[in-house]
Order: C-alpha cells, then structure tokens, then sequence
C-alpha cells in the first residue's frame, strides 16, 4: 500500500500472522463451494442472498456471486415484494457498494451492481411523486462519485460515472456547477487531465446552448490556461488546453490572428524566463504554423519568411532539448504542411 | 539498587534513549526532579506552569539542588500574570513548541519504537507571514497555492516554483549551487532565483525557518527539501503538532515504552548528590569485568527520601543535573552535536480567548462550492449553495514575523509564534495558546516583556477578523515572559577516556528541527551507552520466548544476550492487539 511504512515484525509475529491467513482461506473455500452450489440448483432464498453479502464482502471481484445476487433478487427477494420494501432492500444493496468501493475504488463489477440497482428503483414513493426515490438516490450518486474524486481526483471511473449520473438525474444539475467543480480540481492539481477534458466538455455543451457568453468566458480560460503554464510548463494537459482553447478558428470575436499573436507572445516570454521548455519551443512552432496556414495570404513574404525561420531556428533547438523526439523535429522541418 | 544505566531527566532526548535501552534488554532507573514529564521539553497545565515559573523565578521557596540552581540560570528575568485561569487541567502549555516535519528522523522513531501508538497528531492548518494589523501574507507552499495566488504576477510565479522544484530536488551537484554553498540565503535567493523582497521573507522566514537572512544557503536548502518533501504525506502542510501539548506528550509516550519494557521511573524526588567512582577503581573495575560476567557499579546517584542508592555502570544525563563543580566527567566530545547557532531566546506564553483570523493581504479567489450562475434564468437548483464566505479563523497554526516586520520588533532577527487550539487537544473550546519565541543574537538589556510587546499586541490583532463589528480588542487571560538561556558551552572537564557520564548534546532552537535534532541527539547517546556497556561486559536480557502457564499466566524465557548483538536503534516490533492493519487486506 502507498505510504504505508514498513514496520519490523518479530518471527514470532509473522508466524502468528501466516497461521490466521490459513484458516481465513479455509473458511473462503468453503464458503465459495457453498454458494456455488446453491447457484446450481437455482436457490433463490434469502438464506443464499445472505450467504453472497459474506462472500462479497471477502471478494468484491467475484463477479459470478455479484451475476447470482441479482438472479436472487429478481427471481426471489423482488417477486414477493411490495415496491417499499423493493426500495429497501436496493437502500441496503448501495449500502453495501458504498463500503466495498472505499476499500475497492477500481473494482468494475461493484460499480455496474450499484448502476443495476438504481436502474430497479422502483416509481415512488407516491403517484403523484413518482421520481422522488429515483431523485433522492441519483443525488445521493453525485455526492458518492465526488467523494470518491475527493479521494482519488484522477480516477477516471469515478469521472466516468460522474457523468453519467448527471445524465441520469430526473432533474438536471445546471453545468456551470461543473466549471466550479473542475476548477477546484485543476487547482488542487494542474496535472489532472480528467478535470481538464471534463471542463472542454462542459465549456463545449454551454456554448453552443448559447447559455454563456462565449467570447468573455475563453478570455476567463485563457487567463486560467495561462496561469497553469506559468506555474508548470511542463505539464502536458496545460498545453493540450491550450490548444483545444485556441481552436479550430470559429470565433464569436472573429480576431483569430490577433488571438494567435497574443498568445505566441505570451508564450514567448514563459520562453524567456525558462529557456529549457520543449512545451513552449513545441507550442510555439505550433501556432506560428497555424498563423502561416490561415493568414499567410495576408501577411508579406518577408513575414511569412520571418516566421518559417524562427520556426526552423526552434525545431532545431527541440533536437537538443527533447533529444527522445528528435526525428518528429527534423520531420517537421522538412515538411511545412504538417503541424 | 543496582541498574546498568541510571538516566537523570525525561527531556525528549533522555526519554528516547531511556527507551532505547530498556528495550535493547537493559535495566534503565530514570529520574527526574520535576513532578511531570518531560523536562525543558515538558507539556504542563496552567498551575503547573505557574508553578514552574515560580519556582525558577525563586517567588516560591523551594529546596535547593544542583538541577535547581541550573534551572534558574537556564530560564531568567520571569514574570507572569497573577490570577490563573479557570479549567486550568485542560490547557497543555508547552515549554518547547514546535512542529513536526511528517518526513524525518523523529517520525521514524515514533514508528520504529511503536510510541506512534500511543500519540496522535494534528496537522498544522497553516503557516503565515504577519503583514499589517489584522493581515497576513499567505505562504505559499505547494504548487496549487502558487497556481492560485491573486498576489503574484506570472512571471514571480514562474520564479517561485523554478526555486521551489530546485529546493525540492537534488540539487547538490547542480550549477545553481555550485560555489555558493556559504552565501548567505537572502542573497542567494535575490541573486540566482531572481526572487524580490516578500517571496525571499515567505521562503526564508515561514519554509526554511530562518532565524536571520544570514545563515549559509547549502543547510538551509537541505531543511527546505525536507519539509518540501514531507508536504502531503499525511496532509497538504508538511508539520504535525502532537496532541495534548506537543513534545512533552511524546516523551511521556518514549517514558512508558521505556517502563512497559521494565524501567524503573522515580519522578518528584531531587537529585541530592551524584558520584563515579574513582579512575583506579574503574580500570581494576574493567579487568575485572574482562574476565568474569561480573559488572561493578560506578555510579552512585542519592535521592531526595530514598534511603537505598540508586547505582549503575553507566550515567546518561541532562546537563541541568551535573554543575561543572561536581565530580563527575563528561565523555569526550564525540557525541556530535548536530545544533545551530544558540542565542537566549525570549519567549512568551499567552492564553486567548479569540481565535487567529489569518485575513490575507490579497486574499486569493477562493472558487466556492457549487453555485448558480446569473445567466441561467430561472433555475432554481435545491442542490447548489451560496457560496460561503471563506472562513479564515486557524486553530493550530504557526505565525512568522520576519525581520523589520514590525517598527518596534527586532529589524534583523525573525521571530515565530505557534497558535494551538482545542482540535490539539491543548486548550479547552474557545481557548487558545499563543507561544512566541524570538531569539537574540545580540544581548539587550531589556525584558523579555517588551521585547515582545508587539509581537503580541500585533497577534492580538489578528484574533478579531477586520469585518467583525468587535471593537474592543481581545487581551490575553494569561501571560508569561521569560528569557531561555541556551546550555553555557561550559562543559565539564572530559577526560580522555570515553568512559564518563553521557550528557544529553544541545538542543537546536530552530522550531521544526527540534524533535528531529532530539532524536538524532539520542541515538547519539544511546550507541555511546551501548559501547560503555559492551567495555564493561553488562549483559542484556532479551525476551526468548514467552509462553501461558496452566494458570492463564503469561510466563517470560528470558535470554542474556552480548551488547555487540545490537544492530539497530531499535528492535523489530512485538505484533499486539494492533493487528487491525492485517485485518484490512480482505
């Protein structure tokens, strides 16, 4: 385990501990071969529902006894039912989830067990509020989704199952709770990847529903972007942002040159102060070809000249700096068209 | 009584080493003149603490001894408020603050000796730089606060993480250090980094600990790369504060190790007289010894009430405890000393009713939870909040002053005040212990009351948040002043042989190296201890085997074992009731 000091035992303590080992893998056997049996003979009692909690909480990857769970439950426990007590029993069922994946976090199977029970919530509690349990459990799937990304923000099934249980909600969560959201999450670690793609994901869905002012809210970004390369200009997300921000060119502010410049100057002076930075080298060629594909027509040669050799003046820089990708370099130089 | 190490005083170090000992398998008496554990490090209520002072102060009368008469010239010009608090019991002052670092050689021992389970930790919530009245700086410590500072332009951000990343890595060999290892770090910091005025204050004064800009940059980087490395390892902040008071608590916890593995504790009685035998005793002694299994005692240490003397081979003590005047020698200075410079330190105790507010100057944009944005019309959202406004109170935090903060405070020396709070379990609710320590290079004939005056007034001005409509500023329930006066570098005369008392080194004044400076002094002692052993030929008894009678009694195999056995600090850890850890792996 991470961060766990090693902690000297004695050989008596260790012998001790490998003889408690012995007889927990006795009773694990034994209780498998059991509820495997039943499975069998198609057993469908509350006694078998019991029997797989035990086996369950040994061995969350079961995924047979998690298959057999279910069967119990459609084929017993559910069948004489009313639907409360339905609600109940899949109440205790994401209980259960909810503990095995503190101590299992990447475990799928426990994960598609707790999606299966909130697909089974039944209508409820009352005819005229037949969402309210379903409600009641997706808001409650947030809040556990975002702990889980409290305790581990780079696990990609917690981000994963975020989404998906936005878009389950009966009743939608407003997305510019998810710009908060990300941000917080980009702040506490400008590496997370997943808060960053989530972000373009929301940023891309409000914009186009026209629900934010698109040209304020890119400067608000860039000022974000700009601040995470200064911070860490090595962090590959941060330029990866950067260059989905800068975009394909379709602009509400149609100043898609100036935008270029501005941020070619920008990062021209991260350059400056740290003069080692492949990302800023690599970046820059980037958007100075950019420039010279969708203006060259309106800039001079002796522009587009100046631009083509400080790009060359860079590649050959990058082939010393970032020796791993040496031949991309030279590549790159060789043929103009590609960026 | 016979004992084969007799340790004078529970200070950090001495308890650590008594530990040391009684585990390795050897019969350890440990004393100490106080009622409490813990000696100069000790954690004490707030009648204990009147007590102290009074006592070092000379207000109250109290029996003279060698350690007493040390204690007096150690702690000077005291002084205290009259009347004590209520819920006095609940308050634990310590005599030592300090914090310490999660990545270190005091956390490896409170694991490797199995004392981490009887103290727990709080976490420092934050270290801040004293701006103005009212206002702190925020430090920023980790990349995240960088990234989220409104204070810093881009390119001083650029600059502080460039320092911080050098700082954290190896940076022995690089060409940014290279000839520059003596500079003073000030300099150093303004002429490579390129750093200004406040971020060379933040760095120097609240991450490295500095007590002046002076000190040469290669240990000040090595400090700052432990505690950049010990951020995140239990918490965002790289310092723990022990619960109930600190270091006093801790050495309690070494005590009890010490006495579960069968030492004996003798507390509240004085030292009345301490003697070695003679030099020609102890080399018939130690022929003598070279031949038979037979050990001579050549300590006679006389206890206040006891009649039976309590004797040893060997002495490790407290430098309190032996005046240079007494027949008793040091051993060689080859129990190295790993302290910093040291200077008196002027110190104040004081207890609040006010938390700190740590208002920052530019306080960051904090992104609040969930909220509704105006440009959605209409949707009202149960689930969202309205973002809180962010609370600044501290509970457990750490105050820096760097020079010339303040007009009338020292314009070339840094001072600290550590804030601990009920969540250390150290106050009771809604009471604070405010500890300031500021040391002085140079001697001034001034009180430690004012010289510290406004760096309390300017706390003070802190524990009322500047939107608060309270006006009449908070006083203090309870103060004490007093001058620490370091060891006097006057040891007493050692003898070329390394056979004399082992006296516990300096300790270090720098605030997070404390415990670690401690622990490292006490492996010091405990292997010289060993190796005086070992020359006397004292065997050590070590549990063989252990095993239930008929009766249900537990029955111990005890095995003597040779000192040269001995290959670590400490021994591998007995498994006991705390086998929860194994249970987790289903």
């Amino acid at each position: 385990m991470h961060n766990v000091k090693r902690v000297r035992y004695s050989a008596e303590a260790l012998a001790a501990q490998r003889q408690r080992e012995k007889a927990r893998l006795k009773e694990f056997q034994s209780l498998t071969g059991e509820v495997l049996a039943r499975k069998q003979r198609k057993d469908h009692s509350r006694e078998a529902f019991d029997l797989t909690t035990r086996l369950l909480q040994i061995n969350p990857e079961f995924y047979t006894i998690w298959n057999y769970r279910r069967l119990v439950l459609l084929n017993g426990i559910f069948v004489e039912s009313t639907p409360t007590q339905i609600n109940d029993v899949l109440s205790d069922d994401l209980s259960l989830t909810t503990t095995l994946l503190k101590q299992h976090p990447k475990v799928y199977c426990i994960w598609t067990h707790r999606q299966w029970c909130l697909a089974q919530v039944p209508d409820g509690p009352t005819a005229s509020d037949r969402n309210g349990w379903r409600q009641a459990y997706w808001n409650k799937e947030l809040f556990v989704a975002e702990k889980m990304l409290e305790a581990d923000p780079r696990n990609f099934h917690a981000w994963t199952y975020r989404r998906y249980v936005l878009a389950q909600m009966p009743v939608k969560r407003p997305e510019t709770a998810d710009l908060a959201f990300t941000k917080r999450k980009i702040e506490s670690n400008i590496s997370n990847f997943s808060a960053w793609h989530q972000r373009s994901k929301t940023l891309t869905s409000l914009w186009d529903a026209g629900k934010l002012d698109k040209a304020r809210s890119l400067e608000e970004e860039f000022d974000l972007v700009r601040n995470a390369m200064y911070t860490d200009p090595n962090d590959q997300s941060v330029w990866i942002y950067h260059r989905w921000l800068v975009g394909p060119g379709e602009f509400v502010i149609g100043d898609d040159k100036g935008l270029l410049e501005r941020e070619v100057s920008s990062i021209q002076e991260l350059l400056d102060i740290q003069p080692d930075s492949k990302w800023c080298m690599e970046s820059i060629v980037f958007y100075k070809k950019l420039l010279l594909r969708r203006h060259g027509d309106s800039l001079g040669d002796d522009e587009r000249g100046k631009l083509n050799s400080e790009c060359e003046e860079l590649l050959g820089s990058l082939q010393s700096v970032d020796p791993d990708r040496h031949q991309r370099y030279v590549d790159l130089s060789r043929n103009h068209h590609i960026v | 009584m016979e004992f084969d190490a007799i340790v004078l005083g529970t200070g950090l170090s001495e308890s650590i080493a008594a530990a040391a000992l009684s585990k390795a398998g050897f019969k350890v008496a440990h004393v100490d003149n106080n009622q409490y554990y813990g000696g100069d490090e000790a954690s004490l209520t707030l009648d204990e603490l009147a007590e102290w002072a009074d006592i070092r102060s000379g207000r109250k009368d109290t029996p003279s001894s060698d350690y007493l008469a040390t204690q007096k010239e150690r702690y000077t010009s005291i002084s205290r408020s009259e009347s004590i608090p209520p819920q006095s019991r609940q308050y634990a002052v310590s005599l030592a603050p300090s914090v310490v670092p999660s990545i270190g050689s005091h956390i490896d021992a409170l694991v490797a000796s199995g004392v981490s389970r009887y103290g727990s930790f709080k976490l420092l919530e934050k270290v801040a730089v004293y701006d103005r009245p009212g206002f702190v700086q925020s430090v920023p410590g980790s990349k995240e606060d960088v990234f989220k500072s409104k204070a810093l332009s881009l390119i001083d951000k650029r600059r502080l993480m460039r320092f911080l990343m050098f700082a954290a890595g190896e940076f022995e060999d690089k060409k940014e250090l290279e000839g520059k290892e003596q500079m003073p770090f000030s300099q150093y910091l303004r002429e490579v980094f390129s750093l200004n005025g406040k971020a060379v204050n933040a760095i120097a004064y609240a991450i490295a600990f500095c007590t002046t800009g002076e000190e040469h940059t290669l240990p000040v980087l090595r400090r700052i790369r432990q505690y950049l490395r010990s951020a995140g390892r239990y918490g965002a902040s790289p310092f723990l504060v022990g619960h109930y008071g600190g270091l006093g608590e801790t050495a309690q916890g070494f005590c009890r190790t010490s006495a579960v593995k069968g030492g004996t504790y003798i507390l509240g009685r004085r030292v009345l007289s301490v003697k070695a035998s003679s030099l020609a005793d102890s080399l018939e002694v130690e022929k003598a010894a070279s031949d038979s299994a037979k050990t001579a005692a050549r300590y006679e240490v006389q206890l206040e009430d006891i009649d039976e003397q309590l004797t040893s081979t060997i002495l490790l003590s407290a430098p309190d405890y032996v005046r240079p005047s007494a027949p008793i020698t040091s051993s060689s200075h080859d129990v190295p000393s790993v302290s910093h410079a040291h200077y008196p330190i002027a110190r104040c105790i004081a207890i609040l009713e006010h938390p700190l507010v740590f208002t920052p100057v530019d306080a960051p944009e904090e992104t609040p939870a969930p909220e509704v944005e105006e440009s959605i019309e209409g949707v009202e959202d149960e689930l969202s909040d309205k973002p809180a406004p962010p609370n600044y109170e501290v509970d457990t935090a750490l105050l820096v002053f760097p020079p010339g903060a303040l007009p009338d405070g020292s314009t070339t020396t840094a001072a600290h005040a550590l804030v601990t709070g009920e969540a250390s379990m150290s106050a009771p609710r809604g009471k604070y212990i405010l500890n300031i320590s500021l040391p002085l290079p140079t001697s001034d004939p001034s009180s430690p009351k004012e010289l510290l005056r406004p760096y309390l007034e300017a706390a003070l001005s802190l524990a009322i948040s500047p939107s608060s409509p309270e006006t009449t500023p908070t006083r203090p329930l309870f103060t004490v002043f007093y001058t620490h006066n370091p060891p006097s570098g006057a040891a007493p005369p050692s003898t070329p042989s390394d056979s004399g008392a082992i006296l516990t080194p300096p300790p270090t004044q720098l605030l997070p190296a404390i415990a670690d400076v401690a622990t490292e002094n006490a492996e010091a002692m405990f292997w010289k201890a060993v190796e005086q052993l070992k020359a006397a030929g004292v065997r050590r008894s070590v549990v063989k085997e252990s095993y239930k009678k008929s009766d249900g009694e537990e029955e111990k195999v005890y095995d003597e074992r040779k000192p040269e056995e001995i290959d670590s600090f400490w021994p591998p850890l007995d498994a006991t009731e705390e086998d929860s850890s194994t249970a987790d792996e289903w």
